[in-house]
């Protein structure tokens, strides 16, 4: 029995377990004096980590880096051997979750692509998410879910860190098992439909974090609601678990799904109805991804739009994206200033020991000042450098 | 040969040298039937010294045939002299293991790099020396040249030569200006014989013997090797923005702003963001320097540099701009970068981003040879340009594949940290110590500055260690400095650790 797990594409690189009886290890690689004993060094490590004393391996290079080769050699090594193999347990250092965190930008990264996984890291994203639903092809998904655990140990991430699974009845319990061991800050759950599939996805994470002795709750659900049903249950969902901190909207298959033709006019009720959702229940909105990366134009209009409508943030698929996003989402300097002036009547008004609050002769009321006082933090976080720097 | 004291530690002493004297008969032709011919009429012999330029870059065709020629006469020790050689070059090799050439002075890009640093190929080191640095040792009489062979695109019977008209046009071939009014013998080759007289006289009659016209100078297609897409790698394009915003954050991002990149795809990117930002904040450059390409005459055109001095066309589109628009200077390599003179180009750019195959803790940039210790690259002009630059920016990942390029200690030295501003990788920007001012200027805009051994150590988690090579004593090649002292030797690798 034989498998072959990742290619030849610049940095990756194929390993290839047999069921042959081993040890037996070779490498092949360019540079091979400056690259092979550090590529042995890596494989040999990552075969004593899974404790399967005889495996069988090829290894060929192509530029990967140590987590590449860790993955690839403990996916094929897993194929062959079963449960002979120990899964690997990465040591993991996370940034402790912030609920209030900026989410003005959400980077998607294809889960099974070590060329674009590197350096996902360093584009300045609030938030970076890795793939393995419909950016990773069917037979890829034991790869995926094993590079992307590698992934979530080994890069340093200043952002915030989530990975979207599969459906929970496409793979995506597996995803579970497999990359909570690398404790992202949270899950996306895709075509999240009711309230039911988000308690379901708690369920799991409740058994999951105790079985791996991880801190109960620590682990965030991010709902991707893009069908019809979603949209129609978005408050529902929105309030359906205390692990839920956001919705993201997905209008590509919302679109399909009701039938329409892409335009701001077909996706408003959905956008409106998961931001009233959202707000209600006191959790981020994110809008949906835009295609057409050469479009600045079009991208920077929607992201407009989005903030326009009280969402918090947009989706991104390629890094050139973010600062449009982050322009979009981030509080200008007249809404500061606007804000800054509010809070400062109010405290005014404190000191006066007045009732009610004025600011150029218009009644603040309680709303509002609180909406600035949001902001204010919210532009204090952002100038800190708490969100990405893009 | 002297050692290396400081970027700007020597100065010029005594005259140039100066080639024999001629008093050719009345109008008497020029014109040789081959370049057999030109050889036996030039009395080349063994030992001697003949020099090309490298204006065709990987299209160049006249090296292989001048050596062809020269291996076909019974030549042999011959001493060559390029401005740079490329891969389409390799069958110098050949010329090597046969004894037609047994000393290089000149960039070895590629095979012929790699062959070299086998060591015991060549009777001596080979020597390296930046655009400026080669212009400087002609002048100075450190490198005696027998037979200057300058491929023309276009010459008229006398001599008069150009690079930006006739069948094959490639730009400026001002390197060869240098040659040819130093060599005892200057020989034009051309595909393209003109009547008299041929214009502009980059090459200029009173300088040349001999002309020779061939079928085939150079393919002009390829003079865009290897580096002329702008790069769409995420990771590159981090670095170019980055750059950028480093620049803009800079106290030189005014009105009459200059600048210089190299040909990479990370460059030229910088060059793009560059031009978007003065269009934005309404600032005209002075000028944009070469080697000249499509982007750099973009600018021009859209009014944001007033000019372009180019010694290079990397692209059709420069050749063009040089042929018909006064304000794209065409500039030869003593211009540009000559440390023996009274002020070159260079000198005037407020800002430079650069490449470099390793970059070390004090700031020391390796172009030449790589991690195995193979010699594969010349210096072009980064020595030259990065003295000049009031900023001088090193554009690098911190990873390429498996290997660390921000290193202990590089390879070897071609350009040292004391002319190196800032080291722009995608994991943040360092600035050298020298530079505070850069530094607070920098965090001001909210870059991200951060210690070099920082972002070293961050690379370096990533992958293991690799191996190391174990030099010998053998010096297979001295890399001057722009003065003509020795900053680095290459030794021949002997084993690995």
């Amino acid at each position: 029995m034989e498998a072959r797990i990742g290619s030849d594409a610049k940095g990756d690189c194929t390993a290839i377990a047999t069921s042959e009886s081993g040890p037996k290890l070779s490498v092949t690689t360019k540079a091979a004096e400056l690259l092979e004993t550090g590529l042995r060094t890596i494989a040999e490590r990552t075969l004593a980590d899974l404790d399967v004393a005889d495996a069988s391996i090829e290894l060929a290079d192509a530029g990967a880096l140590d987590y590449v080769v860790a993955a690839r050699i403990e996916t094929a090594v897993r194929a062959v051997h079963g449960d002979a193999a120990k899964p690997i347990v990465p040591t993991v250092e996370r940034t402790v979750f912030d609920a209030d965190r900026p989410r003005r930008s959400r980077l998607y990264a294809p889960g099974n692509n070590p060329r674009l996984l590197a350096g996902i890291d360093i584009h300045g994203a609030d938030c970076v998410l890795l793939d393995l639903e419909d950016s990773v092809p069917i037979g890829e998904k034991a790869a995926a879910r094993i590079l992307v655990k590698h992934v979530l140990a080994a890069v340093p991430f200043p952002e915030e860190v989530w990975v979207r699974i599969n459906a929970l009845d496409a793979g995506g319990a597996e995803d579970l098992r497999e990359i909570l061991l690398g404790r992202p800050h949270g899950i996306c759950l895709p075509k999240s439909e009711s309230a039911g599939d988000i308690e379901r996805l708690g369920s799991l994470l409740d058994a999951v974090e105790t079985e791996y002795g991880l801190p109960k709750g620590a682990t965030k659900i991010m709902a991707i609601v893009e069908t019809a049903k979603g949209v129609l249950n978005a408050a529902q969902i929105a309030a359906a678990d205390a692990r839920l901190v956001m919705i993201a909207f997905g209008a590509e298959d919302y679109t399909r799904d009701v039938g329409a033709r892409r335009s701001d006019r077909s996706l408003l009720f959905a956008r409106s109805q998961i931001v009233a959702a959202c707000a209600a229940a006191r959790i981020q909105a994110s809008d949906t991804i835009y295609a057409d990366v050469s479009d600045d134009e079009g991208l920077a209009e929607e992201a407009n739009l989005a903030r326009e409508l009280g969402f918090d943030g947009k989706g991104a698929i390629n890094p050139r994206q973010i600062p449009a996003i982050h322009q979009a989402f981030s509080p200008s300097a007249e809404e500061i200033e606007r804000a800054q002036a509010i809070v400062e009547a109010a405290r005014e008004a404190e000191t006066k020991g007045l009732g009610a609050v004025s600011l150029d002769g218009r009644m603040i009321d309680k709303p509002v000042l609180e909406r600035a006082e949001r902001l204010m933090k919210y532009a204090e976080t952002l100038a800190k450098g708490g969100g990405g720097r893009a | 040969m002297r050692p290396f004291e400081g970027a700007f530690a020597t100065s010029a002493q005594g005259g140039k040298a100066a080639r024999p004297q001629k008093t050719a008969p009345h109008n008497e032709s020029k014109i040789l039937p081959s370049i057999a011919a030109a050889i036996d009429a030039c009395e080349l012999k063994d030992g001697a010294t003949i020099s090309f330029h490298h204006s065709f870059r990987d299209g160049d065709r006249v090296i292989n045939q001048v050596l062809a020629a020269c291996a076909k006469r019974g030549l042999r020790d011959l001493r060559l002299f390029p401005t740079a050689v490329f891969p389409a070059h390799a069958e110098i090799i050949d010329h090597i293991q046969s004894g037609v050439i047994s000393r290089i002075e000149g960039s070895m890009n590629g095979p012929v790099g790699a062959f070299v640093s086998q060591g015991g190929r060549l009777a001596e080191p080979a020597v390296l020396r930046s655009h400026g640095g080669r212009w400087r040792a002609i002048e100075a009489g450190d490198v005696h040249i027998d037979v200057a062979f300058i491929a023309a695109p276009q010459a008229d019977p006398y001599g008069n030569a150009t690079g930006s008209r006739g069948k094959t046009p490639c730009g400026p071939i001002s390197f060869s200006t240098v040659d040819a009014q130093y060599a005892d013998k200057t020989v034009v080759i051309t595909n393209d014989l003109a009547p008299y007289p041929v214009y502009p006289m980059e090459i200029q009659q009173g300088w040349v013997d001999f002309v020779v016209e061939v079928d085939e100078i150079g393919d002009p297609e390829s003079i865009a090797s290897g580096t002329l897409q702008l790069t769409k790698s995420p990771t590159r394009l981090r670095i170019a923005r980055l750059t950028a915003e480093a620049v803009i954050a800079s106290d030189r991002f005014v009105d009459g702003f200059s600048f210089q990149g190299g040909a990479g795809g990370i460059s030229l990117a910088v060059t793009k963001y560059l031009g978007d930002a003065m269009a934005e904040a309404g600032i005209v450059g002075s000028f944009g320097m070469g080697g000249g390409t499509k982007l750099l005459v973009d600018l021009l055109h859209r009014g944001l540099i007033r000019s372009i001095l180019d010694g290079q066309a990397f692209d059709l589109d420069a050749v063009e701009s040089i042929r018909q628009d006064p304000a794209h200077v065409m500039i030869d390599p003593g211009l540009y970068a000559n440390y023996d003179s009274r002020g070159c180009a260079t000198y005037k750019l407020d800002a430079a981003f650069l490449g470099a195959t390793e970059v070390d803790l004090d700031f020391n940039v390796n172009v030449n040879t790589h991690s195995d210790g193979q010699l594969l690259h010349g210096i072009g002009g980064h020595q030259d340009v990065a003295s000049g630059a009031a900023i001088t920016l090193i554009t690098v990942p911190t990873l390429r594949g498996r290997i660390p390029v921000i290193v202990d200690r590089v390879t070897t030295v071609t350009t040292p940290g004391e002319v190196i501003d800032v080291i722009v990788t995608e994991r943040g920007i360092a600035v050298n110590p020298r530079r505070d001012d850069l530094a607070a200027r920098f965090s001001d805009a909210g870059l991200p500055v951060r210690p070099l051994a920082e972002i070293k150590a961050e690379a370096e988690r990533l992958v293991q260690p690799i191996g190391r090579p174990v030099f010998g004593d053998e010096v297979i090649a001295a890399i001057e400095w722009r003065d003509g002292t020795v900053i680095d030797v290459v030794h021949k690798v002997e084993g690995w650790e």
